[in-house]
């Protein structure tokens, strides 16, 4: 009678729940198990009123509901686990009815942190040959080999924009944008003000440079004190030249085109992060004829600086302007290796391009391969 | 100075004067040019429409004050789509200066619909901490806004709360964005929850957001004050984004006719320097 | 040492954000993250170092009553006005937005939100005059830029379909006019053919492009900006990428100095 009920409780109402797998979620710290299910074709999900992931924690013990879901669910993640210790789930589906049915019990997963992130593989690659690269450099940077690096017109240009502005007896007025000291754009700003600030102690000019972010602020005084105290002249550093203005991004324009309309420099240099405020500080420097010399990392704002000022340098040419302007050689050896990388980047797009194109026109994937290894470093 | 110098060289301030004009004739006297709303417009209308009256709504308002001009316009006309389709909403941010704007809008658009506070919206506020909040969301709303309103008021007595346990109990999510708050929506609040969403956003910040709709991880992408004049014009209550696109194509034609007076002095004089 | 020990830290904490983007295991999960709070933390503190500057150069200006001191006298007292009213406001209604709170309804809505508009709403005028001054037809290249815009400008409002036709034949004629007094300066008889059957291509170009534009400006504008915009938009950015590493190796290997005394 017994085996009579059970097996007829078993044959009427089969687990919708089909193909559960339980995996360790890969590239994590641990932790974390993965559930994936699929839903029986022919089960009515309308009779379902919610699902229930049911975990085991130690065999013989009572399950614990880890999350009710909506019977749309095909996927959950655990988290919070113990690394190293087994878990076993089921789902338990309720129906509208205030009936259940479980599924069956998953095999036992450990979570487990992992050393090495798979998808990023690519990336380490791309950077370890970048390193040999660099390596390779800075050694014949060592030996004496000269490095030599293509004339950029806006860096040519900074001397003589601060030699004009002295002739003129204006000051000059140094703008490092809306970046904070970890922007890689302010950090190549700080590195032309400091030679800027050279300059200016040399002509004995009056270098402003207002900051929208205190600690750019503290970095800006030390370079611009740097910089006087290399051209041999720290007597003419005036600290409150290099002030804060405000942390607001139109306040911060405003300010700084009051500045450019009542002192009216004779050149100015926005160096940095812009967003939005660029043209309006580009124009009002413009409308009062000085000369202007931009460089940014900010593509959509590259075409606004163009337009307005006298010379811009386009990202990496900012980028690139300490080691230009320096002529270091182990910064010079940096620009080469990176030079090589650019050159296999467009090999790796030509290549990746025909690649795919043959894929497309012969159907076989397994001519993506190029893909494939860098579809995993995407995130 | 003949005609073809003068062309080549009109003062900024003249432009400037007759640019100030044309962008505020359109306002004053309410020109309005005929528009057909773009598809994806369309799209999130017909989705938020096919949603079951009283579903919960979440407004997450990352903008400030500058984007204002683009973003509180289409706020203001979908709030005005989800008060006449009943539909709870709950306003929050990741921005903190976006509360204020969005609470000023979902108090307007309420007003006129006779919606209350509690019952039908609840301002839940900002919580820093932009991706930890969307993954906490994800497990637990009222919990990752400390069961709390921004004034910190319990949730747990407001009927709007009513069921909200976490994305699942929500219709839709609508991001309004004038930075890269989207990218997050999309990367974790649908991708590790399947939570469903629009973004509006600024015309700049919207071609970043594209690929997400192209993957299928948001329904709609609404950019800039066009598709706010779109969508004010889908829920028949015109505003200042239908007036400010007229607006906008004026000034388009008025630079294109500064470019070519430009170029007709410069190549004139060009050929007067030349000979 | 007053050099050594930043330079240090700089090396320990770059390899650290390096290694933890390729190591999920514990301890590196949340380097990121710890020296971010970190990062955080302290930049809150400059704060401090920042309106001590704000105010102290403000107040020398007012004090020597140099040139412009009005301007400093306002910066002041509008730093000390929000903050007060901030305060103050917060502390009565239990938060600084609050529906009743005097600096939500007066100072942030009626003041600092017209205020950001504003300057923001300059920056139409700017476009203005700089497209103005930039968009001239002073080389090839400079005059496909030209024309490119002019498409985009058109395609992106309405009733720029309209406006488009009268556009380009005003761009064909420019254009036209500029190969023709080129024709007129040339000397060399085969640069002059060059030139005239450059101007017929073009008289033969223009009609079914602007025939073509007219039916599909909105997918031409898209094409533009979705193909050759990007495509340049990538290489720049890619280029940046490359750059971004370049330096920061610089800065983690202690070769740029630059930003420290």
């Amino acid at each position: 009678m017994i085996s009579f009920v059970l097996a007829a409780i078993f044959s009427v109402r089969p687990s919708p729940i089909v193909d559960l797998k339980v995996m360790d979620n890969p590239n994590d710290e641990g932790g974390q198990i993965v559930l994936k299910w699929e839903y029986r074709k022919d089960a009515d999900l309308s009779q379902i009123s919610y699902i229930q992931i049911m975990r085991i924690d130690k065999m013989g013990t009572a399950p614990i509901v880890a999350e009710e879901l909506k019977p749309t669910a095909k996927r959950y993640m655990d988290t919070d686990l113990k690394n190293g210790h087994p878990y076993r789930y089921f789902i338990r589906v309720w129906f509208k009815d205030g009936s259940y049915i479980d599924s069956a019990i998953s095999p036992p997963v450990v979570p487990e942190a992992q050393w090495l992130h798979k998808d990023r593989i690519a990336a380490l690659v791309i950077l370890l040959l970048y390193g040999a690269l660099l390596i390779y450099y800075l050694k014949k940077a060592r030996k004496g080999e000269r490095l030599t690096i293509r004339p950029i017109a806006g860096l040519q240009a900074v001397d003589d924009a601060v030699g004009r502005a002295t002739e003129m007896g204006r000051p000059l007025l140094f703008v490092l944008g809306l970046g904070t000291v970890s922007d890689i754009a302010t950090l190549a700003g700080l590195a032309i003000l400091k030679r800027v600030a050279m300059k200016a102690a040399e002509y004995e000019s009056d270098i402003i440079v207002p900051c929208f972010d205190p600690v750019v602020m503290a970095a800006a005084q030390e370079t611009v004190k740097q910089g006087y105290l290399e051209a041999g002249r720290p007597d003419l550093y005036n600290e409150k030249n290099v002030y804060f203005l405000t942390n607001d991004q139109f306040g911060y324009a405003a300010g700084i085109d009051g500045i450019i309309m009542r002192q009216k420099p004779g050149a100015i240099f926005l160096q940095g992060a812009f967003y939005a405020e660029s043209l309006i500080i580009a124009e009002t420097g413009h409308s009062i004829g000085a000369i202007q010399i931009a460089g940014t990392s900010s593509v959509t704002q590259l075409p606004f600086l163009i337009a307005a000022t006298d010379y811009t340098l386009i990202g990496e040419e900012m980028y690139a302007a300490s080691a230009y302007l320096s002529r270091d050689p182990n910064s010079l050896a940096t620009i080469k290796a990176e030079d090589w990388m650019k050159i296999i980047f467009i090999g790796l797009i030509l290549v990746g391009a025909m690649l795919e194109t043959v894929a497309g026109l012969t159907g076989n994937k397994s001519w993506s391969f190029i893909k494939t290894f860098f579809a995993g470093g995407a995130q | 100075m003949n005609i073809f110098e003068s062309m080549s060289k009109i003062d900024r301030r003249i432009i400037y004067l007759i640019l100030f004009i044309v962008a505020t004739v359109p306002f004053l006297f309410k020109v309005e040019i005929p528009m057909k709303p773009t598809s994806d417009v369309v799209e999130a209308y017909n989705f938020i429409n096919s949603l079951p009256e009283g579903s919960a709504v979440i407004i997450s308002a990352d903008y400030d004050a500058s984007s204002m001009p683009e973003l509180q316009p289409m706020l203001t006309a979908i709030l005005r789509q989800l008060f006449s389709r009943n539909m709870r909403v709950l306003v929050m941010s990741h921005w903190a200066l976006g509360v204020p704007l969005a609470q000023k809008a979902v108090e307007e658009v309420a007003r006129e619909y006779g919606k209350k506070y509690g019952v039908d919206y609840v301002v839940l506020g900002y919580r820093p901490g932009l991706q930890a909040v969307m993954v906490s969301m994800g497990k637990d709303i009222p919990k990752t806004f400390d069961n709390v309103d921004y004034k910190n008021r319990p949730l747990k007595d407001m009927p709007v709360m009513q069921g909200i346990k976490n994305y699942d109990d929500i219709g839709v999510i609508i991001g309004f964005e004038a930075g890269s708050v989207g990218d997050f929506w999309a990367q974790f609040a649908n991708a590790r929850y399947g939570a469903r969403i629009i973004l509006g956003s600024t015309a700049v910040v919207a071609p970043d957001l594209y690929p997400y709709k192209q993957a299928g991880q948001i329904i709609a992408v609404l950019g800039g004050l066009r598709a706010a004049a779109d969508y004010e014009n889908l829920v028949h209550h015109k505003g200042t984004a239908t007036y400010g696109m007229t607006t906008q194509a004026f000034v388009h034609f008025l630079i294109i006719a500064f470019i070519i007076l430009g170029n007709i002095g410069y190549i004139a004089t060009q050929r007067k320097r030349r000979s | 040492m007053k050099r050594e020990i930043p330079l240090l830290i700089s090396f320990i904490a770059g390899t650290l954000i390096v290694i933890s983007l390729f190591v999920p295991h514990p301890p590196f999960n949340k380097m990121e993250e710890t020296l971010n709070s970190w990062y955080i933390i302290v930049s809150g503190f400059t704060f401090i170092l920042g309106i001590d500057s704000l105010l102290l150069y403000n107040w020398d200006k007012i004090r020597r009553k140099s040139k412009d001191w009005p301007f400093a006298l306002t910066v002041i007292l509008s730093f000390v006005v929000t903050l007060v009213w901030g305060i103050v406001s917060g502390v009565r209604t239990g938060h600084i937005f609050s529906t009743n709170s005097t600096f939500r309804n007066y100072f942030y809505l009626y003041i600092y939100v017209p205020l950001q508009a504003t300057m923001f709403a300059i920056l139409s005028f700017f476009i203005a005059s700089a497209a103005y001054r930039a968009f001239r037809a002073r080389s090839l290249n400079a005059t496909l830029l030209l024309i490119t815009a002019s498409i985009i400008m058109l395609g992106r409002v309405p009733l720029g379909n309209a406006v488009l036709i009268p556009v380009l034949w005003i761009a064909v004629l420019l254009i036209a006019w500029v190969v023709l007094l080129e024709i007129k300066a040339t000397t060399s008889a085969s640069t002059r053919v060059g030139y005239i059957l450059m101007l017929i291509l073009m008289v033969v170009i223009a009609v079914p492009l602007t025939k073509f534009l007219y039916g599909n400006l909105s997918a031409a504008t898209d094409w533009i900006m979705d193909i050759p915009q990007m495509a340049a938009k990538r290489g720049i950015m890619l280029g940046l990428a490359l750059g971004g590493i370049a330096v920061s190796l610089r800065i983690i290997l202690g070769i740029e100095r630059s930003y420290m005394s």
